[in-house]
């Protein structure tokens, strides 16, 4: 029964996919669309396949930024959400900077980080992978440690426990499904704001670069073959939270096999 | 003579003193609970009953007066767990199996393993749920879920079990089940219960002693010795002296000037 039902999750959505790439196939060879219009799923294939070597460079440039600056960002989140609420008038301080640093497209500050560090280092792509991932873990963390139900500490309360206890036994629980949520929301945000990070300037090795070059070079499908690259990144990561939010699922009564 | 199991001595709580919001929430409340006594607090919303529970238990400080339990003050209570408590939610810790909630109070005591599985067993043993030890509490059904709170509160042998309408998010039929099932549990281990309930028929079906209550502001105006006796089932419900003293706690309920706050009375 859930063998079935989980093949049924995936067939369905790759039958779909299946016939999305043909009927693009199709509207391409019938309707003789020149390849700088939109290439078809085969020569893009072909693209990839005859590329590989180079875009798996630049995928795995891009990728390791993402990735540093996520768990950089996650650890960092994280150990701020516990200094929050340890210390309520931390709140006051660091809510109105998350609130004034989202309110802005945070990307440019890229630029500054450049000015900073050279156009030469990576360090300012991580950091600003760093920074946008911090606000989503740190936002989700503190609600999950805040956010406890008041019968839980009102029964801790009840058993005199220390608040070490209650963080231990009721906060950090409670975040846990807190933090995957974030990780299912910053895991493609780094990945985008590691591309994104590209365009202002430095080396022109990541994907986010290779992609406006090739088509400025008329290598279209090439550049389509990065494109490529690029969701197969996108997509990794999110793989890889959602395989991590599953190993908490059980708890919360979810049904076996519900989907994201 | 022996001491009280609870002892509440002109207590009075204000909920946000000196500002515009403030509310007498209590006035001059007395209250003696003698150990094994079942008592149950009823009255009319805002009347202050969670607010008396929650003032025995400590989990807030009275404006004035004292509260002792079992002669010690109530704050020491609390810290030597003298009391087990039960809330109308389960309350239960999600990421826990069902033992492992059980055990929590007995974790924070300081108990060992062993010592903690076993008390958790006979708990289980206690509330009829043996087979489900191992189950997560989103496997059980609301009833189960409020026996496996009753367990919990219970585990660490606390003399006083405090419960907040505890049955009260439970369809009727499983309610009067709980009901039958508490009063086997507390005469099976000797626990002094203070209730609070909204629902006439349950604080007298379980009660020694129902204390009527009255809002604006909270104080206790009559208390009503209901006596059917200790030993109740489900055929106590259909005696005559049931009805009788449904209809005396009904009548001293009547007797509290309703709010006329928000309109027209409805009852």
């Amino acid at each position: 029964m859930t063998s079935r039902h989980a093949v049924a999750t995936v067939a369905w959505p790759l039958l779909f996919g299946a016939i999305f790439l043909a009927l693009w196939e199709a509207v391409v060879q019938i309707f003789d669309l020149k390849p700088y219009f939109l290439p078809s799923p085969s020569s893009i294939l072909e693209a990839f396949v005859d590329n590989f070597g180079i875009i798996w460079d630049a995928t795995v440039y891009s990728g390791t930024n993402a990735l540093i600056g996520l768990i950089a960002g996650t650890v960092l989140g994280v150990a701020v959400s516990f200094l929050l609420v340890r210390f309520r008038f931390m709140t006051e301080l660091v809510t109105p900077l998350a609130v004034a640093l989202n309110a802005i497209p945070i990307v440019v500050l890229v630029t500054v980080f450049l000015n900073m560090y050279g156009a030469t280092s990576d360090v300012p792509r991580r950091l600003m992978v760093t920074l946008i991932v911090f606000f989503i873990v740190l936002v989700n963390v503190a609600k999950g440690l805040r956010q406890v139900s008041p019968t839980h500490l009102e029964l801790l309360r009840s058993y005199a426990a220390s608040p070490t206890a209650v963080l231990l036994k009721a906060r950090i629980p409670n975040a846990v499904p807190y933090l995957f949520t974030a990780l299912k929301i910053a895991a493609p945000a780094s990945v985008i704001t590691a591309f994104v990070s590209e365009y202002f300037g430095g080396r022109d090795i990541g994907l986010g670069r290779r992609i406006p070059s090739n088509f400025a070079n008329s290598r279209n499908a090439v550049a389509w073959g990065y494109v490529l690259g690029a969701c197969l990144l996108g997509l990794t990561f999110y793989l890889i939270s959602m395989a991590m939010e599953s190993t908490t699922r059980h708890r919360r009564g979810a049904a076996p096999g519900g989907g994201a | 003579m022996t001491t009280s199991a609870v002892a509440v001595s002109k207590v009075s709580k204000v909920f946000n003193p000196g500002t515009p919001g403030q509310v007498d929430a209590l006035v001059d409340i007395d209250l003696t609970i003698a150990p094994g006594e079942f008592v149950s607090l009823i009255g009319p919303s805002g009347c202050g009953k969670s607010t008396l529970l929650r003032l025995i238990a400590d989990l807030i400080e009275p404006s004035g007066g004292t509260i002792t339990i079992n002669g010690k003050a109530a704050r020491q209570a609390r810290l030597d767990q003298e009391y087990g408590m039960a809330f109308q939610q389960a309350g239960l810790f999600e990421w826990r199996s069902v033992e492992k909630n059980i055990e929590l109070p007995l974790e924070l005591k300081g108990w060992d393993k062993t010592q903690r599985r076993e008390r958790a067993h006979e708990m289980l043993e206690l509330v009829k749920l043996p087979e489900f030890a191992g189950h997560m509490p989103w496997q059980l059904s609301g009833g189960m879920q409020q026996r496996i709170a009753i367990a919990r509160a219970l585990a660490s042998s606390p003399s006083l079990l405090l419960m907040d309408e505890p049955f009260g998010a439970l369809d009727e039929m499983t309610r009067e089940h709980m009901q039958a099932e508490l009063l086997r549990i507390c005469a099976e281990t000797h626990t002094t219960v203070v209730f609070v309930t909204h629902s006439i028929p349950e604080a007298v079906f379980l009660s020694d002693r129902v204390v009527v209550m009255s809002p604006r502001p909270g104080r206790i105006t009559q208390t009503i010795d209901v006596e059917l006796g200790g030993d109740r089932d489900e055929d106590t419900r259909e005696a005559g002296g049931f009805y009788e003293k449904i209809t005396e706690v009904r009548e001293a309920l009547r007797g509290i000037e309703q709010p006329v706050v928000g309109g027209v009375d409805d009852r």
